[in-house]
């Protein structure tokens, strides 16, 4: 039933997704672009995930299996693990800019509604 | 937030139409539905649990033992057959450091004469010094002597509630101080634990990541301006760009040694020691430098940021 992940991160991302259209507050607006990115990580590793697999480690394969063995299914899929973990830090260094962003707009605006913040307009 | 919306709505006269927010709750639950409904249809028609593996997936388990003596696909994967991609997200971490570096960059030492004395001669003489200052001037230089600390009280229970810069409790109780003396070296040691036995889970990433925790977990117990003093930005850039210099290095020497950018040109140890791996080890070394070090610089950047310059009157002055 690893369907049920895939709607779980469907749902974070459209929940993230809505935060961003509706709110106007920037730090509201920084946190549903997280929840987006936070969805990902739950669909890619959701994708990764075989029935009845363990974890992608050839330490001491049980019942002397080679990993030529292992890859024919009983694991979970190396390459989307990788995938995640390369999302997870892009998605930290990120929201750090967001976040330097959003505290330079308070301090030069004095306000933290994106709606008030239009000085480049027009 | 209550107060940003409620804003947004009082705002109507001064504020231009485009402020009014009433249609974006509808605008957005359409296009939210729009986005649900896709992804919905799109994600239970893809492959589930029960499909095998992927082509590249079963060719990285196979080729994980044999081509990097590592009993550890993912750190194969990363720091190996996708060494390319690994050193890509390595130069996007550093462009996004150096994005929030250039963002929250305070006043710096003056470095050379740049002439705002010759330039501002004409100002200088329309203004009487001898005047006295104004109340925007006032109530200015009252706010930097609050930043500067000045006016402060000496203990910080002292301090009224509601004074603006809430930076004084310097840190933590005796006991959770103690603690965190205790637990930082631990947690230190599996950081470095998780990318030196790289043929476990573990790598560069994971232990960056450790890391910060560590100096946040510090800094958290002790407060900004005890870690401040230790975590400055200077020689963290410098252990940062040492840690990319290296990824780089490593890389080059694979196109001249092994023939092609990214290959293992080490000597691959036996398979569960701590050398296995050749250059995948190292290069998850570096990135434990590059990302413990980045990250670290980031966060502190976003917590340095103290000196304000725009004054408190221009509130809605800057909106025209």
């Amino acid at each position: 039933m690893i369907v049920v992940n895939y709607l779980a991160a469907a749902a974070v991302f459209c929940l993230g997704l809505y935060a961003v259209l509706t709110r106007r507050n920037i730090i509201k607006m920084v946190m549903g672009l997280s929840l987006m990115e936070a969805s990902t990580y739950l669909f890619v590793v959701s994708v990764a995930y075989r029935a009845r697999s363990t974890a992608p480690v050839l330490l001491n394969p049980q019942d002397g299996k080679t990993p030529a063995e292992l890859a024919k299914g009983d694991v979970a899929d190396p390459v989307l693990q990788n995938f995640c973990l390369t999302a997870i830090v892009i998605g930290v260094a990120l929201t750090a800019v967001f976040l330097a962003v959003a505290v330079r707009v308070a301090q030069h605006y004095r306000t933290l509604d994106a709606d008030k913040v239009r000085a480049m307009r027009g | 937030m209550a107060r940003a919306g409620v804003s947004g709505v009082d705002g109507r006269g001064p504020e231009p139409p485009e402020a009014h927010p009433a249609h974006r709750p509808v605008v957005g639950a359409v296009l939210v539905a729009g986005a649900a409904a896709v992804l919905a249809a799109a994600f239970v028609a893809i492959p589930r649990e029960d499909v095998p593996l992927p082509a590249i997936a079963r060719q990285a388990l196979t080729a994980s033992l044999p081509r990097w003596h590592l009993t550890e696909p993912v750190n194969a994967v990363v720091y190996g057959m996708r060494g390319f991609d690994t050193f890509g997200e390595t130069f996007l971490l550093i462009a996004a450091v150096v994005s929030v570096v250039v963002l929250t960059r305070t006043r710096e030492p003056r470095r050379g004469y740049i002439g705002e004395e010759a330039a501002a001669k004409e100002e200088r003489e329309q203004i009487d010094p001898s005047a006295a200052p104004d109340a925007t001037q006032r109530e200015a230089r009252s706010a930097e002597r609050v930043e500067r600390g000045e006016d402060r009280p000496d203990t910080p229970d002292a301090v009224p509630l509601g004074t603006p810069a809430p930076e004084d409790a310097e840190g933590m109780t005796v006991v959770v101080r103690t603690a965190m003396r205790v637990v930082a070296p631990v947690l230190a040691v599996c950081g470095v634990y998780l990318v030196t036995w790289g043929y476990a889970p573990g790598g560069g990433f994971p232990a960056g990541a450790v890391m910060l925790g560590v100096i946040l977990l510090l800094y958290a117990g002790f407060g900004y301006r005890r870690i401040g003093l230790v975590v400055r930005p200077a020689p963290l850039e410098v252990i940062e760009l040492v840690g990319a210099a290296a990824i780089v290095l490593l890389m080059l020497l694979g196109l001249l040694l092994a023939g092609s950018f990214t290959a293992n040109w080490l000597p691959l140890a036996p398979p569960q020691t701590i050398r296995s791996g050749g250059t995948a080890q190292v290069f998850s070394v570096g990135e434990l430098v590059e990302v413990g070090a980045g990250l670290t610089i980031a966060v502190f950047a976003l917590l340095g940021i103290r000196h304000d310059w725009a004054s408190d009157e221009d509130e809605g002055g800057t909106q025209q």
